[in-house]
């Protein structure tokens, strides 16, 4: 019997499962340890799904199911793009796109005191840590990095903003490189900065070269990896 | 005794099925829903801040507005508006995302009848492609009772109005499970054997009401199946990209 439940916790891992599939059965786990990632919850001893995706699994005991969408959900120590939107005497209001706005405390920068609060319009984009992201609370982020340093973090001055869905942008950051990005990098120079919460921030030298950038990633967003390298060469050639 | 159609179909036919997902570019998920010459738009947005007053903020709630293809929404409008609601309400996992209202839009594209399960079929894809959390996926059929006590499945409109009554069931998904046998069934039925929504229109008897259960039940098998391909269809894409 254990036997069984082992090939079909095998089995589940890394295919597709709708909303309400049952895919993991507590009761006959020997290390009932585990740590749920997005778009499962638990109903008694019955692990079920609650958004289409494909299941993962990673060692020694963490699944999660991987899907994309246009609403950002915030997770702690996520790296998001924000637009500011408000400005307040303790806190920066910031869109992520996710169900509510995002507070950015004015000491959350490095070096922050009171004295040198920094300025921030209404519509600044920047680059944000969400450090907590409570259910039925205002996320919370912060321009430094967990050992407070900047770090990459912070405004994001001139440049093209662009958003796509979460999986494409995780795609983005994954590592090896994704390969629309290392063909480009090959050609282009570019600077780029990826939030997961499907936002993606592109500068160049001139504006040519940015709007190139930027249409190659909005267009390999449904492309295999061999699909995206054609695309790119196909592109340079026709603006050389 | 058979029941000659005038489109051809058996009497347990279903008509053709096409459903697309992510083809309005400002919603946050959307989904169009086809069956034979009925087609139904359905576009997600939310979960935004917030909730009207009339609704409880330690729960997310849902908006459903229904758009008619032509004129005015009336008073059939809005019976469909408070059904299609509560059958989204009670899919939903309302509890994640407290005082946040998602609008769910539902425009009507073509009316050839059984427009309701249509639409409930489609804002259901639509849920899907924004992620928003579910319990479990519904599918929605139409069938209807002709004079002589037949039963047919997905009328057309010309077939509706010859109908002398005809009723609109919303079942839960069927559902892959780790499981063994039997411990997720209600009684001795399986959890796919509930009923969510139950309209009926017309004049009916307990048989004939008994009879279109069985045959809903044996179409709805179909529709997960259909549902369920059409969701792998687009993480077999996702993946692909992610190789």
């Amino acid at each position: 019997m254990e036997t069984k439940s082992t090939s079909s916790f095998t089995n589940l891992v890394d295919q597709s499962v709708c909303p309400g599939d049952v895919v993991l059965d507590l009761s006959k786990m020997i290390n009932q340890t585990i740590k749920l990632g997005g778009g499962l919850r638990q109903d008694c001893d019955a692990i079920s799904v609650m958004k289409a995706g494909r299941l993962r699994f990673s060692k020694p005991h963490k699944y999660w199911v991987e899907n994309s969408q246009k609403r950002y959900v915030p997770y702690a120590e996520d790296s998001v793009l924000g637009i500011v939107v408000d400005s307040r005497s303790d806190n920066f209001l910031v869109d992520i796109k996710g169900p509510t706005l995002a507070f950015l405390p004015v000491l959350a920068f490095e070096g922050g005191t009171r004295r040198n609060i920094p300025r921030f319009e209404i519509g600044t984009l920047i680059y944000v840590r969400v450090i907590k992201a409570n259910p039925g609370m205002n996320p919370e982020l912060s321009c430094t990095d967990a050992s407070g340093k900047a770090a990459e973090f912070g405004a994001l001055k001139d440049g093209y903003m662009f958003e796509c869905t979460t999986g494409q942008s995780r795609m983005l950051l994954s590592s090896p490189t994704c390969p629309v990005l290392d063909a480009l990098g090959k050609k282009l120079s570019f600077e780029i900065a990826v939030g997961l919460n499907g936002r993606v921030w592109v500068d160049a030298a001139s504006p040519h070269t940015t709007i190139v950038v930027a249409n190659a990633i909005m267009n390999s967003e449904t492309l295999s990896g061999a699909q995206q390298r054609i695309m790119v060469e196909k592109l340079l050639q026709r603006i050389q | 005794m058979e029941t000659d159609r005038p489109d051809g179909r058996t009497p347990n036919q279903l008509r053709p099925l096409v459903c697309s997902c992510s083809i309005l570019h400002r919603s946050h998920g959307s989904a169009s829903w086809a069956q034979g010459e009925t087609k139904v738009l359905a576009a997600v947005y939310g979960p935004k801040a917030g909730t009207k007053k009339s609704e409880n903020p330690e729960k997310a709630s849902i908006e459903v507005i229904w758009k008619p293809k032509t004129g005015q929404i009336g008073k059939v409008e809005k019976e469909y508006e408070m059904i299609l609601k509560r059958t989204l309400e009670s899919i939903c996992i309302r509890t994640i995302y407290p005082n946040t209202t998602t609008s769910v839009i539902v425009q009507v594209v073509h009316d050839d009848g059984a427009l309701l399960p249509c639409a409930i079929n489609a804002a259901c894809a639509a849920l899907v492609d924004a992620g928003i959390p579910l319990k479990h996926l519904a599918v929605a059929i139409c069938c209807s009772v002709t004079d002589s006590g037949c039963i047919i499945l997905d009328p057309t409109k010309d077939e509706e109005e010859k109908m002398k009554a005809f009723i609109n069931l919303v079942f839960p998904n069927t559902i892959v499970s780790v499981l063994p046998e039997g411990s997720l069934q209600a009684g001795s039925e399986p959890m796919a054997h509930g009923i969510m929504t139950s309209i009926t229109q017309g004049a009916m008897s307990v048989d004939d009401y008994l009879h279109c259960l069985e045959r809903g039940r044996a179409a709805s098998a179909r529709l997960s199946e259909f549902v369920r391909k059409n969701i792998e269809l687009k993480s077999t894409s996702e993946a692909s990209k992610a190789g």
